[in-house]
């Protein structure tokens, strides 16, 4: 390493087996008495979570056919993250169509060209 | 206190159930140890999980959360539903395991219960994981970025114990997995996964316990099995049959999906997505962290995982990758399962740092700076980069 270097390293491993010991046991203390703490909590809820994108479908032509037919198998999230050309989205909904999804000619072009708009091919890597 | 009498105060300690006294009631060497481990609980405000899809369930683990213990807690660990969830009766479960067989069984709970009972730890990596990173300009699928992993202690009965009573015929070549969850739309086709009967036989288990407590319903109550070392989709969740068949299943989500298909491929013709690729996570310091300065001394930790040929060394960058240094590997280890490193990086004054860890498996594959992707967004083993600022 050359004098230069802002950092220097140092390996952490077998050297500190005991401190990790020490560190588990007290890990498992820790453990025990957030366990206690969370027992007195609502039992069988869902845990929170955070809500990575937009859980409703953009109102907008399309937008109820959208609505009643994806989300009979899944909910709008699966939607509202992807991001696919006219080709790609004609090839879903062609798949979507083939598991059961019924759609007059006049609705499969309605609703690709509502997905193409909202959740059109990313331009940007 | 020497390491000795430290320890037997812990277990003391421990077993006594002061620990719900709280951190102040430890001596200040134990205060100390525990004050440098990160807290079991979530800061106030910050869920451990990230929703990606509400149904069926997508949630992804933080890597604040992950980073806190070499197992995932259950109600942490990463969900990925296919198709909803089924309810499931324990009273009235039936696994039918038929085929190839010489002899058909239907085994109850208690029949399974009542086989010796193993447990094994093993991290489960969805295959999408890391897709979202990929940043595709067309991408299908969840965009999981680096938390759809967990590792747990799985408790069951080995699938071998189980086939064996059903006498595999000569022809038996593969073992399907079919499991009781369905879609809304009966033209739907069910998940199903198969895996060749020589990894069947060799370390497959019927799972209906993780981390010592009953599997839970969203993890696949009351049966799932387990793949070691394969991406978490071989691990069918709420299995009801196990199919010996000669041939690999046939399925949508076989032939289709879990392909490493390429522009102008045929999915059918590309390679199966099966064992994991070599791969590591820095979970800490986070990603835009503010880390005291302090003895001068930044601490850098995560996981590495693999396949089979395991782990067989972690190396950290913090020059851009012009220079590696190895890290060492602390605490539990066993067969495919992740393994914690940690190493320190000296920094004389505050700055802005990057650094980068890179895992090598045991058949000497390094991971690559970029994984190339493919249509799937599978398997992205890219090689991870944290920026952070050490301050004064």
């Amino acid at each position: 390493m050359c004098a230069a270097d802002p950092v220097r390293w140092t390996a952490v491993g077998r050297g500190i087996s005991k401190f990790v010991h020490i560190r588990r046991l007290a890990a498992m203390l820790m453990l025990a008495g957030c366990a206690l703490a969370t027992l007195a909590g609502a039992a069988g809820d869902k845990p929170p979570r955070r809500i990575a994108y937009a859980p409703q479908l953009p109102a907008g032509e399309g937008h109820e056919l959208a609505d009643r037919s994806c989300r009979t198998c899944h909910s709008a999230m699966l939607i509202t993250q992807q991001a696919k050309d006219s080709t790609a989205w004609e090839k879903t909904i062609v798949q979507m169509e083939k598991w059961g999804v019924q759609l007059t000619p006049a609705e499969h072009d309605t609703l690709r060209g509502y997905l193409v708009s909202h959740f059109g091919r990313r331009t940007q890597k | 206190m020497d390491d000795l009498s430290r320890r037997a105060f812990l277990e003391r300690f421990a077993r006594a159930g002061v620990a719900a006294m709280g951190v102040g009631a430890l001596p200040p060497w134990a205060r100390a140890v525990a004050a440098d481990l990160p807290s079991r609980a979530a800061p106030a405000g910050i869920p451990d999980l990230i929703e990606r899809n509400d149904w069926p369930e997508h949630w992804e683990t933080t890597l604040e959360s992950l980073g806190r213990s070499w197992l995932t807690r259950n109600d942490r660990f990463f969900v990925r539903s296919h198709l909803p969830v089924p309810t499931a009766d324990p009273a009235s479960f039936r696994l039918e395991v038929s085929g190839r067989v010489q002899r058909s069984l239907t085994l109850t709970l208690a029949d399974l219960k009542a086989l010796p009972f193993q447990e094994a730890t093993h991290t489960l990596e969805c295959a999408g994981n890391g897709r979202g990173l990929f940043r595709l300009a067309n991408t299908s699928g969840t965009q999981w970025e680096r938390g759809a992993i967990g590792n747990a202690t799985w408790g069951g009965v080995k699938l071998s114990l189980v086939l064996q009573r059903a006498g595999p015929l000569p022809e038996a070549k593969h073992v399907w997995f079919e499991a009781a969850d369905h879609a809304t739309l009966p033209s739907v086709p069910p998940f199903l996964r198969s895996v060749p009967i020589e990894k069947a036989m060799a370390d497959v288990m019927l799972a209906h316990t993780m981390n010592g407590e009953p599997l839970p319903e969203l993890h696949g109550a009351p049966l799932r099995a387990i793949v070691p070392g394969w991406f978490g989709m071989a691990s069918t969740k709420w299995v009801t049959r196990v199919r010996v068949e000669d041939a690999p299943s046939d399925n949508h989500f076989m032939v289709k999906g879990y392909r490493y298909t390429y522009p102008g491929e045929d999915p059918a013709a590309a390679a199966p997505v099966e064992e994991v690729r070599v791969k590591s996570v820095i979970t800490r310091p986070l990603s835009g962290a503010r880390v005291p300065l302090g003895t001068g001394k930044v601490r850098i930790q995560g996981f590495a995982w693999a396949g089979s040929s395991g782990v067989r060394l972690v190396e950290v960058s913090a020059d851009g990758g012009k220079t590696w240094r190895p890290a060492g590997f602390m605490g539990e280890t066993a067969p495919m399962a992740w393994r914690a490193w940690a190493t320190e990086v000296e920094v004389k004054k505050p700055t802005s740092l990057t650094v980068m860890a890179r895992a090598t498996d045991g058949s000497g594959v390094t991971q690559p700076l970029e994984a190339k992707p493919n249509l799937g967004g599978y398997a992205n083993n890219s090689i991870h980069k944290v920026s952070f600022h050490v301050r004064g």
